[in-house]
């Protein structure tokens, strides 16, 4: 994903909240939620210029593969409540691991390693062909510190740097690859950023329902949208 | 290799070093300040990240580059820090901060006297460094006065004269009068704060923040967006350094800011006085300044830092250091914390500005009876987001889900989804007793990018004092959240024995030349034209946020240098 997608698609959010706002003011926060057209159109304007997988930048396909299956499980998706898929937080992660976190490349590489020896030695299999009740399995020995092998990283803190990223991942504004069309805040009910909160909205004790969410991107082009 | 020459070098232009540039300027001193970081404007804050402010620390030292190291004690090999909690910019900590702006108690200035008093000596820890500090609450208090008019406090006064006012913080030293601006709006997490306060029999009040509450001096009132704590504020509403005193010192036309200089030594001379610095450029390059006198107002680990790495023949223990207390008596604020999280009400603390919101002092200081208790003095207790900031990394990251919910999964995705618009942080931001061995030195393993040994750390807050006070503290958090009417009420783990926040110590001042590092005035008792002004020279730290203290102790040495030093160079006391 680059950074025009990011725009794009916020700015295909806001069109779909004001056709929503026609359709139905008020439903929070599912006004955030996109129909299915406008949904896919604001996909096929990503896909082009992404690898398709969410990846590209740094991870190989196998590694891609395993962190996107590791990521949801951390945070799973369901109807309604997006997850890491859904967000794309392996784009995030593939695109950081190539930029900002690039002193962390042989940490991953070293990590996905002995997490495929862990699961081959557990049960035969790489960790990406274990059914998902294996995989939590496999994370909560990660997170236990019980898993064998592990040398560097420690299993623990590979654990804890994937959680960590994951969760970046979901909620990072969606300029640096994930949330994808706000996945994350959406499923939280974040509403971004907002210029102003009047004391009424502060004082309020209901979910707080006014649109749109902005991108930092859209910001950027248009400040008077943001702050 | 350039040498300037100038009557001033101020090393750090922050919350000290700022006001600092901007007095002595208008005296018409020549000012130089060195600023290892860049100077930004309130138009670089425009983006409100999450992740680049909060996650990634933009501005704050990188630890990569800029480590500091930590061990629990003077048998461990010290590991670099994952997160440094001050600024590396012009403007320093008062550009991300929560701008949380207390006053100290009366009774914190004179704490051991206090202490005695009320329980004896023996209430004392023994190995407790406690002292008093070298002055009072009420030689301060001008200059409190000061800080809050010229830069900007919101809050409502709690005791004016010593006449009481309900609203405000009846516990708080009095105080000449109102603050300049009204307290900052309410929020539904300081309101369910405040009623459950009321019931406990509390005294509930809006925390004082250095953040405007109505348009003062040219700036905006705050929007209440939210992105405050770890944030520089896009608008200019928080009274940082940045867009206060910087632009007085710029107008004096006496103040010369260098970016991107590291200073490395405090350069003196066999007479037994300072003669200027010397400071490695953006460019790498070596340069000297000539000053007739040196002001050191960086983070309290480079004050330290620096007067070792200055040490010559005739100053062999570094400079300032002739009594060996420089490195000593590190403090920093331990944090009990507890979540509630509600079932009947949203709380959306994402809202509003900075980090401790509302507030109760019925527990800092010794402003309860400490009879029976296994501790002495207190904590400040306020209603806060997970992380201080509420966006939802810093909340997923912050806030420990319940006992009972998994920290990864479903039931993890929907405790999230449930409740990060419908909880409420609790706080306990706790004093730290001064030790004598939590100290600061430096890294014989560990360099910075310039070369210099990182400073180490040498620190462990898990003494029986400390401890029974954090867990007293956990019971009143608990208390608090179920008074609020919480569904869930549970508690955050503690930290480690780790450094907490708002370091202090490590020059610190005194009455006695023999056992302290500095006067009243930050004057090196050693060096008469050397000064260190900072939280590094606070002898105890009270409960309090130090920086409206750092900024009353600035404005009172700028007083005594143009008043009195400058007439008459040499020792103030």
């Amino acid at each position: 994903m680059t950074k025009h997608d990011e725009a794009r698609r916020a700015f295909l959010v806001r069109a779909a909240l004001g056709a929503g706002a026609v359709a139905g003011a008020g439903l929070m926060p599912d006004v955030y939620a996109q129909n299915p057209e406008q949904r896919k159109e604001a996909d096929a304007s990503a896909r082009p210029l992404s690898s398709g997988d969410g990846h590209g930048a740094f991870f190989n396909r196998d590694n891609a593969a395993t962190i996107a299956a590791f990521a949801e499980r951390l945070m799973p998706g369901a109807p309604g409540k997006p997850g890491a898929s859904e967000a794309e937080v392996i784009n995030y992660i593939d695109l950081a691991l190539s930029g900002a976190y690039a002193d962390l490349q042989d940490f991953y590489r070293r990590g996905l390693a002995q997490l495929d020896d862990y699961c081959r030695q557990t049960y035969n299999e790489r960790f990406v062909r274990l059914d998902t009740a294996r995989q939590d399995e496999v994370i909560t020995a990660l997170e236990e510190g019980k898993a064998t092998g592990f040398t560097w990283p420690a299993a623990q803190a590979f654990f804890n740097t994937v959680r960590t990223h994951t969760i970046e991942g979901m909620f990072a504004d969606p300029i640096y690859g994930g949330n994808k069309d706000f996945a994350g805040w959406r499923l939280v009910g974040f509403p971004g950023v907002q210029a102003t909160f009047t004391t009424a909205d502060m004082q309020s004790r209901q979910a707080f329902v006014r649109a749109p969410m902005i991108g930092l991107q859209a910001q950027a082009k248009d400040p008077k949208r943001g702050t | 290799m350039a040498t300037e020459k100038t009557d001033v070098v101020i090393i750090g232009v922050g919350a000290a070093g700022g006001i600092l540039a901007a007095e002595l300027g208008k005296a018409g001193m020549k000012v130089i300040g060195l600023e290892r970081g860049p100077r930004l404007t309130t138009a670089d804050f425009s983006s409100l990240d999450e992740l680049r402010y909060f996650q990634r620390q933009d501005l704050r030292p990188n630890v990569k580059s800029q480590p500091v190291t930590w061990r629990p004690n003077a048998n461990a090999r010290a590991k670099p820090l994952s997160r440094l909690n001050y600024g590396n910019q012009a403007g320093g900590g008062t550009i991300h901060y929560g701008a949380v702006s207390w006053r100290l108690h009366e009774d914190d200035f004179r704490a051991r006297s206090q202490t005695i008093e009320r329980y004896g000596a023996s209430a004392i820890p023994e190995d407790s460094s406690l002292i008093d500090w070298p002055l009072t609450y009420a030689d301060l208090e001008p200059y409190y006065d000061r800080a809050e008019y010229e830069i900007g406090v919101s809050g409502k006064a709690g005791n004016v004269q010593g006449r009481k006012i309900e609203g405000g913080n009846v516990f708080e030293a009095p105080r000449r009068r109102e603050f300049p601006l009204p307290p900052l709006q309410i929020d539904q997490a300081g309101a369910v704060f405040d009623a459950a306060a009321r019931k406990l029999g509390y005294h509930p009040f809006s925390t004082p923040r250095t953040i405007l509450s109505k348009p003062y001096q040219g700036r905006p009132g705050c929007t209440y967006c939210g992105f405050c704590q770890a944030f520089g504020c896009h608008i200019g509403a928080k009274s940082s350094i940045l867009v206060t005193k910087l632009p007085e010192a710029d107008a004096t036309g006496n103040f010369q800011l260098l970016t991107g200089a590291m200073c490395y030594r405090v350069n003196s001379d066999n007479s037994g006085r300072v003669t200027g610095v010397s400071y490695y450029g953006p460019d790498g390059s070596d340069n000297t300044i000539e000053a007739e006198i040196v002001i050191l107002t960086p983070f309290i680990y480079d004050n330290t830092r620096l007067l070792l790495l200055s040490k010559t023949g005739k100053f062999p223990d570094g400079l300032a250091n002739s009594s060996g207390q420089v490195g000593k008596h590190l403090m920093t604020h331990i944090m009990a914390r507890a979540f509630a999280a509600f079932d009947d009400r949203h709380i959306n603390i994402y809202m509003g500005p900075s980090a401790q919101r509302h507030s109760i002092d019925d527990f800092n200081a010794d402003n309860f009876d400490h009879s029976g208790l296994a501790f002495i003095r207190g904590a400040q207790i306020s209603v806060i987001p997970a992380a201080l900031e509420a966006g939802p990394i810093g909340t997923a990251v912050g806030m420990n889900p319940p006992p009972g919910i998994p920290r990864w999964g479903a039931a993890y995705r929907d405790f999230l989804a449930k409740y990060f618009t419908r909880y409420a942080g609790l706080n306990a931001q706790t004093e730290n007793l001064p030790y004598a061995d939590q100290t600061i030195d430096l890294d014989p393993d560990v360099r910075d990018q310039w070369g210099l040994p990182a400073p180490r750390l040498t620190y462990d807050w898990r003494r029986p004092n400390e401890l029974a006070r954090v867990e007293y503290m956990m019971r009143k958090l608990e208390a608090l959240g179920r008074a609020m009417g919480a569904t869930h009420v549970w508690r955050a783990p503690l930290n480690q024995g780790s450094p907490g926040a708002h370091h202090e110590g490590g020059t610190r001042m005194g009455s006695d030349p023999a056992t302290s590092v500095v006067n009243r005035y930050g004057q090196s008792w050693d060096i008469p034209n050397l000064f260190i002004i900072g939280s590094s020279t606070h002898p105890t730290m009270s409960g309090f946020n130090p920086t409206l203290t750092i900024q009353a102790l600035a404005y009172m040495s700028a007083d005594a240098i143009v008043n009195r030093y400058k007439n008459n160079p040499g020792p103030l006391i």
